[in-house]
């Protein structure tokens, strides 16, 4: 008798295991893009509606045409005492000096003169350049502790830092919250704890050749940002030139360098959102010597023939595709 | 209290849980399925069995929407980029966007993945 309630109990555990509550998905548009959150152990919505609020936030503070946003303040009125924008003005001097210049915010004017914001390409004079170059450098933002100032003619765009940031804010709210998720903000994705079933993330990298599909597969335990910078995701081609979104801060021009997409897998949003950036700018093999030289990233590398190069500490995560490791 | 007691109350607690797991799994959404949202919320589950088509509209915009040979693929938008359109046809794997119309087709097969970075 006592084997048959011991096993009725364990067919009720079970079934409640199996009636665990689903994750509560989230599809919202901001930042210029789509995000979508899949938030597990949020019972009542409200860490999901707490995240939603925190990204609508920022898609005002942070947007460089809404009117009443603090980096459109910034840029009109050439100063601020903003913490989203101090906090995203630290990190990108960090990444600044660390990159050789690599990633650079002041890089807005080159960005509207190839017609990258209002999607009106076309490819600018030299003259056009050599004019907006003088507009474009760090060294034109004084940053203080609590205070930003600009240069006169100089404006900050940090679409390459933005959502990273907001992966770290969101990140922050999770862990406070005890709530593992997803979210991909716009494709670069943030892993938050462990997933209910204690299996890995599994996260795709898209194909450059076919974005619509992918071409590696990453599996990774834990809290991880990946940020994916390629070529394919806004262009224009013009006299067979393919001219991408990402500027090259030296040149205030496309690169035009040997890779098709670079994949940074690290700790913090915000540098991997900015560190895929500058990969990209620099080239594989300055890439891999900055590589070398770090201990908190790594990365996965499609060049234009499609061969894919992997930093030896992802050679484990990696699969479904051929792949060369990259050594320290 | 008596053994046959707990047997039945057990008795109970099971059959209401095995109720319920198969409840959740008939109304959960099929493998072979695209879910539509317009800005976020959810206006249309089709099913890729069947050739159907759907008009979006958001803020003056359209998609016009096409499952046909169990595939989806957006065959008609207002929008100026025509991203959407060039998506293809799909039937898994990362979702179909539409950014300036805020229209997302999500599919049910995802191909084991948790996300996809782009």
């Amino acid at each position: 008798m006592k084997r048959c309630i011991a096993l009725l109990l364990a067919l009720c555990l079970g079934l409640c295991a199996c009636a665990a509550p689903a994750p509560v998905d989230t599809v919202l548009f901001a930042m210029d893009t789509e995000m979508s959150l899949r938030v597990y152990g949020d019972r009542d919505g409200r860490v999901s509606q707490q995240l939603q609020q925190q990204l609508l936030e920022l898609d005002a503070e942070l947007s460089a045409t809404a009117g009443s946003g603090a980096l459109y303040r910034l840029n009109t009125q050439l100063e601020s005492d903003d913490p989203h924008l101090l906090a995203l003005c630290q990190a990108a001097k960090a990444l600044y000096d660390r990159t050789g210049g690599a990633v650079d915010p002041t890089v807005c004017p080159a960005v509207r003169l190839w017609g990258f914001t209002g999607e009106s390409y076309r490819v600018p004079t030299q003259d056009e350049l050599d004019q907006v170059l003088g507009q474009i450098g760090l060294d034109r933002v004084t940053l203080d502790a609590d205070r930003i100032t600009l240069a006169p003619d100089t404006q900050l765009d940090f679409g390459a830092l933005a959502k990273g940031y907001a992966a770290d804010l969101c990140r922050a709210i999770l862990e406070e919250q005890g709530c593992a998720a997803i979210l991909s903000l716009g494709g670069n994705i943030q892993t938050v704890g462990t997933k209910p079933d204690r299996s890995p993330w599994t996260i795709g990298i898209a194909d450059p050749q076919s974005p619509e599909r992918y071409q590696v597969t990453l599996s990774l335990e834990g809290s991880r940002a990946v940020v994916t910078s390629g070529d394919y995701q806004r262009y224009f081609e013009y006299e067979g030139v393919r001219y991408c979104h990402i500027l090259d801060p030296k040149t205030a021009s496309p690169v035009q360098g040997d890779l098709r997409s670079v994949t940074v897998v690290c700790d913090s949003g915000v540098e991997a959102d900015g560190l895929a950036t500058a990969l990209f700018v620099l080239g594989l093999e300055d890439a891999l010597a900055l590589w070398r030289q770090a201990e908190d990233f790594e990365a996965v590398f499609i060049d234009r023939e499609g061969n894919v190069t992997v930093t030896q500490g992802l050679a484990q995560a990696v699969s479904n595709c051929s792949f060369t490791v990259a050594a320290r | 209290m008596k053994t046959k007691t707990w047997i039945l109350i057990l008795g109970g607690v099971f059959l209401v849980l095995c109720l319920a797991v198969l409840a959740q799994h008939l109304l959960s959404t099929p493998a072979k399925s695209a879910r539509v949202l317009s800005d976020g919320q959810l206006v249309a589950v089709l099913d890729l069995d069947t050739d159907q088509t759907l008009r979006v509209e958001y803020a003056g915009g359209y998609n016009e929407i096409t499952v046909a040979g169990g595939r989806v693929s957006v065959t008609g938008a207002s929008c100026p980029d025509q991203d959407c359109v060039r998506c293809g046809a799909k039937n898994a794997g990362a979702p179909i966007v539409c950014l300036p119309n805020r229209l997302t087709i999500q599919f049910a097969d995802t191909q084991g993945l948790d996300g996809i970075t782009r």
